[in-house]
């Protein structure tokens, strides 16, 4: 097992830069998801990885072995495209054992070993069917079968579970979990879908548009704690709010115009921040407490009015206009059958939240 | 309300069967009843010009006589050569222009097929220029010092295994592009991505996959060669009979349609045996 660095790695098509200097380290043995919007250049870094497309300029490193000139078929390296690209001439059986044939395997050892691997992403039964007789789901997993069968060091994964509704994409994301934790492969596992990043991955890097690193992280850490406003409204949803970052009686507030100040926890190895320098507040909706009471024991608190009401059955989104007209968004958790409180359209609320909660990003 | 709507799709496809009435009549008409007025021909005999009325087999007997065999043997190997050197200078190009070919398909593509804007005869009197002993091709080979004497090319089957191979070629090299094309290219990608070399692979996957164009264009290039007339007849000098110059040969100048019907009988029945044959061994080695 070795770790992938990729070194200042440039990339353009057409004079169109998409990767511009790019720099990342793929810890061996983990899943690591690749997140970022369409257009940020995650799956040209995949496909620089696999081989399928060369750089401009920089290095990739498999381990010790720097593979950025090595041939495709020469990497230890496998990956599951997005449209499966399975071989349509071959049935399942001849698709997972292709890269083994091709390295003139023994026979009785070929079929024990395409045994085992359809066992592993349980489509032993569909051996000898060919590939049309396959739903979308029974496809991905030949194309898996076939992309893990020779044991690579890291398997590439482009969107694989895309085309799958979501029932089925969610009992894959458990799936390829277990995989990953019986293989101990590196699994590099690009995709737009932040609900998808945070469910598999160990650890995750954020690309923006401009095909940069804007953040690497545990899941857990990105959501938390993003470093940059893109991260935070990319990776699910917060509101941002404008306002100057003010230290007064050892305690940091920031001033909204139009709102009042907000006390926050001291903005800590942060360089830009400094007195009375603009900054962003970022409040994730679920962290915020509604009432139409007054309540003790938080931090922060402000007036505003339900301007919209959508009911998504486990949780209820709220919209709040404040004061200066932003408006808030709210999540509530539906615990009760019967609310003791309920709020509707164009009621007087307060909302409520602890200064702990807030994440300062620069401006 | 389901029901309706499974009638109704029931009505589309009963209207969609209409749709192929003028075709099929068209075909009816003129292919399938004179073929079988080829058939009933080819049981009369004609005596002093009047038809015989009597069924008789007199006109296959006669057959044997002649040494039809051999044309329908010469006729196969011209058809089943010609589209074999057409598949083997066919596939690279179709390869290139498919696979390698980013910008400017379409006008390599239009060069390709800019044979058809003329006519063919032009096409065929066209070689008499390059082949003729003081033609192009001879003058250019004279030129270079290849030769010391003007080849004899014009009126040898040579001369007609040379302008088969360019009139038919762009048959061959369509069908094979148009399968390259629709290939998916993620194919190729994933099989150098499971370890597999440029070769390896275009055994594997690209030819193989390819394999339906091929066919196709071996087809659309072996039928025709083995009934073609015009070519042997001008470029051969008239010296070789092929099937379709034994066919003019009957009906056009001794006016013999008897035989002649019987003959075309045997030779189609020769051609379709020789095409399921091909297809058979096709099905044998690639799948």
């Amino acid at each position: 097992m070795r770790e992938i660095k990729i070194c200042d790695v440039k990339k353009d098509f057409n004079n169109e830069v998409i990767l511009d200097g790019l720099n990342l380290t793929i810890p061996s043995g983990e899943f690591f998801a690749l997140l970022g919007p369409s257009g940020s250049g995650k799956t040209t870094l995949l496909r620089l990885i696999a081989g399928f497309e060369s750089v401009n300029s920089g290095a990739i490193y498999l381990g010790k072995q720097n593979i950025t000139w090595v041939p495709i078929n020469e990497r230890r390296v496998n990956t599951v495209f997005q449209n499966y690209a399975l071989f349509p001439h071959f049935n399942v059986f001849d698709n997972v054992a292709y890269s083994l044939k091709i390295k003139k395997v023994k026979k009785d050892i070929i079929e024990q070993t395409v045994i085992k691997t359809l066992k592993r992403v349980h489509l032993e039964k569909q051996i000898y069917k060919s590939i049309h007789q396959l739903s979308g789901g029974q496809q991905q997993r030949v194309a898996l079968a076939r992309a893990i069968i020779s044991e690579p060091d890291v398997l590439l994964l482009d969107e694989p579970l895309a085309a799958l509704d979501l029932k089925l994409r969610e009992k894959m994301l458990v799936e390829l979990i277990e995989l990953q934790d019986l293989l101990k492969t590196t699994f590099v596992y690009v995709t737009h879908d932040q609900f998808e990043a945070l469910t598999v991955a160990d650890r995750m890097a954020i690309m923006n548009h401009h095909g940069e690193i804007e953040q690497v992280g545990t899941p857990k850490e990105i959501y938390e704690f993003p470093r940059s406003s893109f991260v935070a409204k990319f990776v699910g949803t917060t509101n941002l709010l404008k306002g100057a970052l003010r230290f007064q009686e050892k305690k940091y507030y920031v001033e909204i115009e139009g709102l009042g100040k907000f006390e926050v926890l001291g903005p800590k190895n942060k360089k830009w921040a400094c007195n009375g320098c603009n900054v962003l507040m970022s409040l994730r909706p679920e962290k915020i407490e509604i009432s139409k009471k007054r309540l003790e024991g938080f931090s922060n608190c402000l007036e505003g009015t339900v301007e919209s009401i959508v009911y998504y059955g486990r949780s209820t989104q709220y919209h709040i206009e404040l004061k200066n007209g932003f408006v808030m968004q709210v999540f509530e958790q539906n615990e009760e059958h019967f609310p003791q409180e309920v709020i509707d359209y164009d009621d007087k609320v307060f909302v409520y939240w602890q200064k702990e909660n807030v994440v300062l990003l620069e401006k | 309300m389901k029901s309706n709507s499974a009638k109704a799709e029931v009505a589309k496809r009963d209207r969609s069967f209409f749709m192929a009435v003028p075709a099929a009549l068209w075909q009816f008409l003129f292919l399938y009843i004179p073929l079988l007025f080829i058939v009933g021909l080819s049981f009369l005999k004609s005596l002093d010009g009047s038809i015989f009325k009597n069924f008789t087999l007199h006109n296959y007997r006669e057959l044997f006589d002649l040494p039809f065999l051999k044309i329908i043997l010469r006729s196969f190997a011209l058809a089943f050569f010609n589209a074999f050197f057409c598949f083997l200078i066919s596939y690279p190009v179709a390869y290139f222009l498919a696979l390698r070919v980013k910008r400017m398909k379409n006008l390599l593509l239009f060069f390709l097929a800019l044979p058809f804007w003329t006519n063919f005869i032009v096409q065929v009197y066209a070689w008499f220029f390059i082949l003729d002993r003081h033609g192009l091709l001879n003058n250019a080979l004279l030129k270079i010092g290849i030769v010391s004497r003007p080849l004899h090319i014009l009126n040898t089957s040579a001369a007609i295994y040379i302008v088969m191979l360019f009139c038919y070629l762009p048959f061959m090299v369509m069908p094979i592009f148009t399968s390259l094309s629709k290939m998916d290219k993620f194919l190729l990608e994933a099989s150098s991505d499971l370890g597999a070399t440029p070769w390896q692979t275009f055994y594997s996957i690209t030819f193989p996959m390819s394999m339906a164009g091929v066919k196709t264009g071996f087809f659309l290039v072996f039928i025709p060669s083995f009934g073609e007339f015009v070519i042997p007849s001008l470029l051969g000098g008239g010296k070789f009979m092929f099937v379709g110059s034994m066919i003019s040969y009957f009906f056009l100048e001794t006016k013999n349609v008897f035989l002649g019907s019987a003959f075309t009988l045997f030779s189609v029945l020769f051609l379709v045996c020789a095409a399921l044959g091909i297809y058979w061994i096709f099905k044998k080695l690639f799948n």
